[in-house]
């Protein structure tokens, strides 16, 4: 399913991408070598990929973001670092965007690079979050920050959830709501996502079982 | 879809806020609140209401004390060192006897502090941060769906007392997510219409006079005296508090907002192993539920207060509980949020002593 060597993950604010390049980058690790994950989330001050920078060393996953005091300062700082793994030809790698137009305009700053190589661009899409509660503000929010980024997407992802109250109902209206995006904007819905093991019969899209990496201090 | 949506807490408030009536937004983004300002001013235009992000804390707050003046319902929202620039007007509004809501997303201070969650605002909120003798009513949510429901609180109470409403939420709860599901839209014709003192143009009626000042010092005392006498209705009848797993338990814990939900994670371990321990959980911060805590924790051998300072509600739950039973304390600080374990932890030490 993954078989490009670049993955975007864009999507408005809580759709979701950063649980999504988590768990996908700890999938890609089961079969790849080097698994990159860049925190280019520059917008969200908690629940980021970088929180988990100590716990992915340890399975030799290396999560690029602001060091040291920098990790948890309010500022937008994308590391130098970010080009030179993109073109690294030998490591695999999950770009992990901020949300809505913001968090596009830091992929626009990297998108020539991202072009030059091998890559494939995700839209996260949960149907139960504001902003994306109907197929017409989805898509045009899909073609903003497209445009904003300077990427085009290639894939839907169903990201349908209502965190530990999900049901399997839940995801399934969520695959027939993107289906309605893909419909309305010919790009194709790659899967659907499923936490906390939720068994989902009669789904049309593969399905992507994904871990809960990112905790409230209750639930850890 | 369900009638579930999954919103951060910011979110949620400001939803929650249109819901209950607000058309009016004054604010500045600050983090951890940001998304609050940056959802009304999406959401405000759809429904016919007014956004407007001002150049600073200073002017926001004084935008609201306007708009309050008209009798509608305003909101403003920040986190600590916005908060801190707004209480000289807090303070006249509560003088002036305006009905508004502020939420503070409380975040690591003092000064600029960090971005991360903390309760280290409890003194300011509850205790009068700005100038002279006031109180504004103070509110802690400790999930996201109490947090839409005491949005809705804050108003009516606002609305019914004439007086500003604080929201006091931390960083955590702003920024989490969680499914929610929003009351319905409040007809804005149903709500308090204030004619009696607003100003609304005065065109074939005798003007109206805001004011938080009378030059005359018997004139002043008495103004507060009335503010004094509406403060012992609030406190006769806003109280509000939660308690559970209180009835077998020997020992106390206590904390307020989503410190609250990680005492529920250090009882159900703690149970797990024996240990029969409970929780008091203020809901009012301002007015403090003294009697209903002196009486909560009566036959307990201790109280353990948990909070995300260095221990500011401490001081109320030492004047409820006085001299009767230990009171003792457990804090993380500057953005550092305690951990079940760690709690269960002191909590485990201090039952050692007592053995």
């Amino acid at each position: 399913m993954f078989d490009h060597r670049i993955s975007v993950m864009m999507g408005m604010f809580g759709s979701g991408k950063t649980e999504l390049s988590l768990n996908l980058a700890s999938y890609l690790k089961e079969s790849c070598e080097a698994v990159a994950l860049i925190d280019a989330d520059v917008i969200s001050p908690y629940f980021r990929s970088r929180d988990l920078v100590d716990l992915f060393a340890d399975n030799d996953i290396d999560i690029i973001a602001p060091k040291g005091p920098l990790r948890t300062a309010d500022l937008p700082i994308v590391p130098a670092r970010v080009r030179g793994v993109i073109q690294s030809e030998d490591t695999i790698v999950v770009i992990d965007a901020g949300g809505n137009e913001y968090g596009a305009v830091v992929l626009s700053s990297i998108s020539a690079d991202i072009k030059s190589q091998e890559s494939a661009v995700y839209f996260v899409v949960n149907p139960f979050r504001p902003f994306t509660d109907t197929v017409a503000k989805t898509v045009d929010h899909l073609v903003s920050l497209s445009k904003r980024a300077r990427l085009t997407v290639n894939y839907l992802v169903n990201n349908a959830n209502l965190g530990s109250e999900t049901t399997e109902d839940d995801v399934l209206s969520g695959e027939q709501f993107l289906k309605e995006v893909s419909d309305e904007t010919g790009i194709p819905v790659i899967m659907t996502c499923v936490m906390n093991g939720i068994e989902v019969l009669n789904n049309r899209f593969p399905v992507f079982q994904m871990k809960k990496y990112l905790k409230t201090p209750w639930e850890v | 879809m369900a009638d579930k949506t999954m919103v951060k807490g910011n979110e949620a408030m400001a939803e929650a806020a249109i819901r209950a009536g607000c058309r009016l937004y004054f604010g500045y983004p600050i983090t951890p609140q940001s998304e609050f300002t940056e959802y009304m001013a999406k959401r405000l235009p759809e429904v016919g209401g007014s956004f407007l992000q001002s150049e600073s804390e200073v002017s926001a707050v004084n935008m609201v004390y306007g708009a309050a003046c008209t009798g509608r319902r305003v909101l403003t929202s920040t986190s600590g060192p916005g908060f801190s620039l707004m209480q000289e007007g807090m303070s006249y509004i509560a003088g002036a006897e305006l009905p508004s809501v502020f939420v503070n997303v409380v975040r690591g201070g003092p000064g600029l502090g960090d971005i991360q969650p903390a309760q280290s605002d409890y003194f300011q909120a509850t205790k009068g941060g700005g100038h002279g003798d006031y109180h504004a009513v103070v509110l802690a949510p400790g999930t996201i769906q109490e947090a839409v429901e005491l949005v809705h609180d804050a108003f009516d109470i606002a609305d019914k007392y004439r007086t500003p409403v604080i929201i006091l939420a931390d960083g955590m709860l702003g920024q989490m997510m969680e499914p929610v599901v929003f009351g319905e839209f409040r007809n804005l014709e149903s709500l308090s219409d204030h004619l009696s003192w607003s100003l609304t143009g005065a065109k074939n009626r005798e003007p109206h006079k805001v004011t938080s000042f009378n030059i005359d010092p018997y004139e002043l005392e008495k103004m507060n005296m009335r503010y004094q006498e509406k403060y012992k209705k609030i406190i006769a009848n806003e109280i509000l508090y939660e308690t559970s797993n209180m009835e077998d338990a020997d020992f106390a814990l206590v904390g307020f907002g989503t410190m609250g939900r990680i005492l529920g994670s250090v009882i159900r371990r703690a149970r797990e192993e024996g240990i029969k321990v409970g929780l008091f959980r203020p809901v009012t911060l301002w007015p403090f539920p003294y009697d209903a805590l002196r009486e909560a924790v009566a036959d307990k051998k201790f109280v353990l207060d948990v909070e995300m300072s260095t221990g500011q509600m401490i001081e109320d739950v030492r004047l409820a509980v006085g001299d009767s039973l230990p009171v003792h304390f457990y804090g993380r600080t500057g953005g550092v949020v305690p951990n079940p374990d760690e709690v269960l932890r002191v909590l485990k030490e201090r039952i050692e002593e007592v053995k």
